[in-house]
């Protein structure tokens, strides 16, 4: 069985699947493309649904046995799966709700907002014909709003305030602790891939957080995170950004 | 004795979701039914419970969860009974992949049309100050923001435009899914099809033009094939409002197009 990651700069959900896929000891092809650039609508599985409707938006595609998978989290789950011997979970029922209902948290509340700031400070430059090629109209008028520019006042006060509050939930969370669930998980990487870009745009929310701080670094060092942020071919992968995650339609 | 307590409103959409799991997993639980349309999920008993003022939550011993989804995967490890997740790694991965779609891209778009229709009007002739009030105690902005619409019918015509849109997207998705598969994410059934099911067991009635034997015969037979089970029977005659005993349509054996009843 082989396994073919396609991914972008190592930020967002493209960071969670790297830092998992090395983390989980599994060995996969890796093919970089241009996700600010919208190349992932040129893969030969654009069209399956679970690729193409993808709630993340922009991320990136695993492909096994001619299938595409999308959802950094989920993947992740899979290749803890398929790897060598759960590392990236943790064993206990309890423990692993504990885990998924924070990585839901952190997908439902967190990554838009992440999102949207960082599309505000660095917009994509995706172009018209790739445009026509998304599958998903929804995430094509995300398209075509950052190219219009984001900058609602309300949404950019709203953003900012759910990252300050996701980063006092890891202060209080790491209180005694190395990781967000005692031992390594992907809620490390989850909660990292969003926010580790939004310390430069959002740094009210990150003073005076030194357990936060101490958690950011102690992630980025881990020899398999490393090994996803070497992959960058930009200078600071952390400021590339594609249309993620929608805001909450319900306000 | 079970030591498992469940808050849950009917059986619908998220409550729904671990009752059916925990039913079919063959988890005795204590119900405890909320009242969402008198606001119970708000009051300061529930509240010390799940302090998100969300429903459902579970506890099981001292231990309280939230989150549905989340839930009933742990309904799935935590007790022995029929496995409700797939063995193999991918199908596991698309069952997660499905019940994501459906909690945050289809599941609202139903939910907002659901509110607009049934939830708001059932609420409405209550006390005006008292509903004020009621709004004021939800805990989180985004749920306030939601109750204020439904109530005062605020949902703007793009609004609910959009959500009709994303409705006749996600019926052509799982009519296609269903085409392809018995059950919606894998060969068996699963987590999925409890979440699928509680989002669309009233399909052929709330959206007579877009599901129905004709257009959507895949879509029909899967839901039929989970009503017909004993879990899904005995879970939904707990369900107290009309909203639920929808269900029923199911037991028509041929919907054709506009023959819904």
């Amino acid at each position: 069985m082989s396994i073919t990651v396609y991914h972008g700069e190592p930020n967002g959900p493209s960071f969670t699947v790297l830092a998992a896929l090395f983390e989980a000891g599994v060995d996969a092809s890796l093919v970089h493309v241009d996700l600010a650039k919208g190349q992932r609508h040129n893969l030969a599985c654009a069209q399956q649904p679970e690729v193409a409707m993808s709630v993340e938006g922009e991320g990136p595609v695993v492909v096994v046995e001619d299938e595409g998978m999308t959802d950094s989290v989920f993947i992740a789950c899979y290749l803890d799966d398929v790897g060598k011997g759960g590392r990236l979970r943790p064993t206990d029922p309890y423990a692993r709700w504990e885990m998924m209902a924070w990585c839901r948290q952190m997908i439902e509340r967190t990554a838009p907002a992440a999102a949207y700031l960082g599309l505000c400070a660095h917009p994509p430059t995706g172009d018209h014909a790739m445009l026509a090629k998304i599958g998903s109209e929804d995430l094509r008028a995300r398209w075509q709003d950052t190219a219009a520019g984001l900058n609602a006042e309300d949404r950019l006060a709203d953003s900012k305030t759910k990252i300050a509050q996701a980063v006092n939930k890891i202060e209080a969370q790491l209180d005694g602790r190395d990781w967000l669930m005692g031992e390594f998980s992907i809620a490390d990487l989850e909660s990292y891939a969003w926010l580790a870009g939004m310390v430069e745009l959002v740094p009210s929310a990150f003073a005076e957080r030194p357990r936060t701080a101490d958690w950011v670094h102690r992630v980025r060092v881990r020899p398999a995170v490393a090994k996803a942020l070497s992959l960058a071919r930009e200078p600071a992968p952390d400021v590339c950004w594609a249309p993620g995650p929608e805001i909450n339609r319900w306000g | 004795m079970s030591d498992v307590t469940l808050y849950h409103w009917e059986p619908n959409a998220n409550s729904g979701k671990p009752m059916l799991a925990l039913m079919e997993k063959g988890v005795a639980f204590s119900s405890h039914y909320l009242d969402l349309l008198n606001f119970d999920q708000h009051k300061p008993d529930y509240l010390a419970i799940n302090p998100q003022g969300t429903i459902p939550a579970m506890r099981h011993g001292k231990r309280v969860l939230t989150e549905s989804t989340a839930i009933m995967e742990y309904v799935n490890e935590a007790f022995t009974g029929p496995q409700l997740m797939p063995e193999h790694p991918k199908d596991r991965w698309r069952v997660r992949w499905w019940m994501k779609f459906m909690d945050q891209w289809l599941g609202p778009s139903f939910s907002m049309i659901g509110w607009n229709i049934f939830v708001g009007p059932a609420v409405r002739s209550k006390d005006p100050d008292e509903l004020k009030a009621a709004i004021e105690r939800i805990p989180l902005p985004e749920r306030r923001t939601a109750w204020r619409k439904a109530i005062y019918g605020l949902f703007a015509e793009e609004e609910l435009k959009e959500s009709q849109r994303r409705v006749a997207v996600g019926i052509g998705m799982l009519e296609a899914a269903l085409g392809k598969r018995e059950w919606l994410a894998s060969d068996r059934y699963s987590l999925a099809d409890i979440n699928g099911f509680n989002l669309g067991y009233a399909l052929p009635l709330s959206q007579p033009k877009l599901s129905n034997d004709e257009l959507t015969p895949n879509i029909l037979r899967w839901l039929r094939a989970i009503y017909a089970r004993p879990m899904t029977k005995a879970c939904w005659a707990m369900g107290r409002t009309a909203m639920v005993k929808r269900v029923a349509i199911l037991e028509q054996q041929y919907i054709g197009k506009e023959q819904v009843t």
